[in-house]
């Protein structure tokens, strides 16, 4: 079977600095079972990249990979240069590495605050943590009114907002946000999107697993489409979108004979 | 996840449900007949050295292997350790006990025990099956509650029946004799002919439950509980069986272990023979007969061997008592990490197995080249 | 019934209470990072006790510095059980755990059986311990009241550590998530390390007072207090501290009503009845008294 990957030249010209996360031939499994195949991604400082694909395609293995809760059986993850593949997750997370894990796994028992605490706990620094909850408030003005509640309390919506300010709050230098808008209703999907765009437009390195395609090739750079473990496609988001037909690759066909 | 059953042998439980014998008396017969050979041959050998001191140990070696057997019978198929077991064979030993002695001796040893326990009176082997039996259909009256917890839950559930069982043993006067140790008197019955024809038919009789359709669905149950149930088994009626039929087999063992001892009391149906009972399913591997023929057979040589060191140890002046227990809890322990499907790593005993062991392997592909 | 019988209960039930809130307290610390069910805690009580027994017996050092060495090696059993024997098993199935945990505490009997003595041994008490004082109208002794004092410390100490430090809220973190609590750089080998020292610490507290109570200490003594333990984890339920504690004051409050209450003949079954108690409670009620870990409601 083919890979029929595609790399798109990059506009413009200059160096072009090393990317801060580079994956090369990453293979992956549970116990028997082989997940990713030798998948190889890259993304660069204040980039959004997107790993669409249907679900099973081994999306999540890679971002659990990468942040060091599943060990690589071959092939390495190199993050700011250094090779990271099978360190623990709490050193990753002080090298900078955030995962907003898939179904938000907030914590239910503690408070928001709480929970905002636990997420700057590898990385703290009082005096940047009063300014950046601040600052969150503002951006997710929700947290503040509900600093005291327990986590278990918040809506689907409220609870992925939190996650990922969790995620945020120890000023990472890469964050990983695994599915944020799964389960979500409609009118908060938006809120999500509009918030990661928010984030983009700070500068923050963003990978970002969706399995709505559509979505999150609107607001990526780039993005890697997953089947089976493998990478089909890759490329600039806004090409992409316009050149594959987006539902065979939703649903998961690889018939071949897509155009590209 | 590693499964312990291959895909077929899934589909086989499943398919079983309708079509398939219930016992399968297929080519594997040979692991039976050689861990019967194996028992018989050690059993006639040590019969003809002729020396009391070790065919007392070699027979009491095989009542605990009959104990193995049970317990192994329900871990190795369910994948769930039965806390509460040990109490079964106490249970069994007291209820056997009760059986078979005259009734005028227990009048004599506890003259308070209820008069229609006082009255039984059974021979020999009939009281040992009804020993069985009473511990059985006590697992089956209590038990049924009990299957649906897992995890954490179950464990310490039925650790806590193991108590509940050892306090009642331990303060039920009139039934057991209460704390002082309970006297059957007479000879011992148990030779070690009566406990190795036993413990052939229970080799034989563990091997062909995992064999058969409902030690299938035991460890189908095991593997993935939600595939096993959409397959149509229940999977808590299935524990059940397979909890209530350990429980006979552990019964059995108390049974014959009493008649052999001649004296016994509940604590050596508690934590000290837990400990020894699980020991052997580690070491030897839980997954299998074979595992639990071999972890008895392991433990019984490592222990006695280290007792005649603490023996040794102690006629020098040097109090060396429980040593043996220490070395084999670090045993253990060692084995949990680096083996923890045991010595015999899950598989069976059998013709295959040694012919496996003494031919190396070769295997070429098409090619010619060595795969 | 007089009012004295009645004071008389309620200290009894408060000190009792206090004590085997504790033991606890040191198994659900454990239990809720790790679910791990520490068999050998019993054993952890054990080898403080026995150093009460020699620092006490061969020292002239103050009680209170008696008090505290007891205290730190019973923190440093933690550790070093941890260390050496749990660590190779984390992440495996509850039975391996049991399993190991089961092993080690016969290893450490069998230890105190061969390098001490299998005889229990004396083990000294200070004198005002057994002051006797007077409280509206019964006869105590001072221990007591000091088991309900310090104990009230403790709780109030682990509360501030759990509630009020970044410590305590990883550790909540940890026993609700313990992936998650990784990926926000809470490292694993810390926090169960702490769980387990804390374990430990607690563990010598509970010596000083259950050898205090008997006066001796002998190999087999942690089987006591570790069924105690048990029983009031799973009364208030095995996810939560305060479920811990409450656990440990209904379980003496239970344990003495049936002391009074049952006819005498049924006494000495009252041990059994217990665990009926107990399992009744894990078979209907499985998360015990007191709800703890939140149950997170998946919605929107």
């Amino acid at each position: 079977m083919n890979d029929k990957k595609q790399t798109i030249q990059e506009q413009g010209s200059g160096a072009i600095p090393a990317p801060i996360l580079q994956v090369n031939d990453l293979v992956v499994g549970y116990g028997a079972i082989e997940v990713l195949h030798g998948v190889s991604i890259d993304v660069r400082e204040g980039e959004l990249v997107s790993i669409c694909g249907v679900n099973g395609a081994g999306k999540s293995t890679l971002l659990k990979s990468v942040a060091g809760v599943l060990k690589p059986r071959s092939g390495s993850i190199r993050f700011k240069g250094n090779e990271v593949g099978g360190k623990k997750p709490e050193n990753l997370h002080k090298h900078g590495i955030s995962l907003v894990p898939e179904g938000r796994e907030i914590f239910p028992s503690l408070t928001v605050g709480e929970n905002l605490r636990i997420g700057a706990f590898g990385r703290y620094d009082a005096k940047r943590y009063e300014a950046d909850l601040a600052d969150y408030f503002e951006l997710f003005p929700i947290l503040k009114e509900r600093y005291n509640q327990a986590g278990g309390l918040l809506s689907g919506g409220e609870q992925q907002m939190l996650a990922i300010a969790r995620g945020l709050i120890s000023r990472p230098d890469l964050l990983m946000l695994d599915e944020p808008s799964l389960g979500l209703s409609p009118t908060m999907v938006d809120l999500i999107f509009e918030l990661i765009r928010t984030l983009k437009a700070r500068g923050i390195t963003i990978l970002l697993v969706e399995q709505n395609a559509r979505r999150a090739l609107e607001i990526a750079d780039r993005a890697y489409l997953f089947s089976n473990g493998r990478i089909e496609y890759s490329g600039m988001s806004d090409e992409l979108a316009e050149s594959i037909d987006i539902t065979s690759v939703y649903l998961g066909g690889n018939n071949g004979g897509e155009i590209l | 996840m590693k499964r312990n059953n291959t895909a077929d042998e899934n589909t086989l439980a499943a398919a079983s449900l309708g079509s398939r014998p219930y016992f399968n008396f297929s080519s594997k017969w040979s692991t039976v007949v050689l861990l019967v050979a194996i028992l018989s041959g050690i059993g006639v050998f040590i019969w003809w050295l002729n020396i009391p001191f070790i065919e007392d140990i070699f027979t009491s070696s095989v009542i605990t292997l009959i104990s193995v057997l049970g317990f192994q019978l329900y871990m190795g198929n369910s994948g769930i350790l039965n806390w509460s077991y040990v109490g079964y064979v106490g249970i069994g030993a007291f209820a056997s006990a009760i059986f078979s002695m005259e009734p005028s001796l227990k009048a004599m040893q506890i003259p308070i025990m209820y008069p229609f326990l006082q009255k039984l009176h059974l021979p020999f082997i009939p009281a040992v099956l009804a020993g069985a039996l009473v511990a059985m259909i006590i697992a089956a009256v209590v038990a049924w509650p009990l299957m649906r917890l897992s995890d954490a839950v179950g464990s310490i559930t039925q650790f806590a029946l193991l108590i509940v069982i050892n306090v009642l043993l331990s303060q039920w006067a009139e039934v057991t004799n209460g704390p002082r140790t309970f006297t059957l008197g007479g000879s011992r019955q148990t030779t070690i002919w009566v406990a190795l024809g036993f413990a052939i038919l229970v080799i034989t009789f563990v091997y062909y439950f995992k064999e058969s359709s409902l030690g299938m669905k035991l460890r189908t149950s095991r593997d993935d509980r939600y595939a096993a149930r959409s397959s149509g088994i229940n999977f808590v009626k299935v524990r059940y069986q397979g909890y209530v039929t350990s429980a006979f087999i552990g019964g059995l063992a108390g049974g014959l272990y009493s008649h052999y001892i001649l004296s016994i009391t509940a604590g050596s149906f508690y934590m000290s023979e837990l400990f020894k009972l699980l020991s052997m399913v580690v070491i030897g591997g839980s997954m299998s007969v074979s595992g639990a023929f071999f972890g008895a057979l392991i433990v019984t040589l490592a222990q006695q061997g280290l007792r005649q060191l603490e023996l040794g140890l102690t006629r020098s002046g040097f109090e060396a008592y429980g040593m043996s227990e220490i070395v084999v809890a670090i045993l253990m322990i060692l084995f949990l990490i680096l083996r923890p499907n045991g010595v015999t790593g899950g598989r069976e005993l059998s013709l295959e197995a040694l012919r496996n062991l003494f031919r190396p392997k070769q295997y070429t592909n098409n090619n010619g080249n060595k795969k | 019934m007089s009012a004295n019988i009645f004071i008389e209960f309620v200290i009894n039930v408060l000190s009792m209470g206090s004590l085997y809130a504790l033991i606890a307290l040191g198994l659900v610390f454990v239990y809720g990072i790790c679910n791990l069910v520490n068999f050998a805690y019993g054993e952890f009580i054990t080898v403080s006790a026995y150093v009460l027994y020699f620092v006490g017996t061969f020292t002239d050092l103050p009680w209170w510095l008696v008090f505290l060495i007891a205290i730190g090696s019973g923190a440093l059993t933690g550790f070093l059980s941890e260390l050496i024997a749990f660590r190779p098993f984390r992440g495996r199935s509850l039975d391996a755990l049991l399993v190991t945990s089961f092993a080690v505490s016969i290893i450490l009997q069998r230890s105190f059986q061969l390098g001490i003595s299998p005889r229990s041994r004396a083990v000294p008490v200070p004198d005002f311990f057994n002051i006797n004082v007077s409280l509206l109208g019964v006869v105590t002794p001072l221990r007591n009241m000091l088991l309900i004092g310090t104990t009230i410390i403790l709780l109030i100490a682990v509360l501030i550590l759990m509630r009020r430090t970044s410590l305590g809220i990883a550790m909540r973190g940890a026993s609700e998530n313990f992936v998650t609590a990784r990926l926000m750089g809470v490292p694993a080998n810390l926090v169960i390390s702490i769980a387990f020292v804390i374990s430990g610490i607690l563990a010598g507290v509970v010596a000083i007072f259950w050898s205090a109570r008997t006066g001796s200490v002998e190999p087999m003594m942690g089987s006591g207090p570790l069924l105690i333990g048990f029983i009031s984890v799973v009364i208030g339920g095995m996810q939560s501290l305060v479920g811990a504690v409450v656990g440990g004051y209904v379980y003496a409050f239970i344990a003495n009503m049936l002391s009074l209450t049952l006819p005498s003949s049924l006494l000495s079954f009252r041990d059994a009845i217990m665990f009926v108690i107990v399992i009744a409670f894990l078979v209907l009620k499985p998360e015990g008294l007191i709800r703890g870990k939140y149950q997170e409601e998946r919605v929107g």
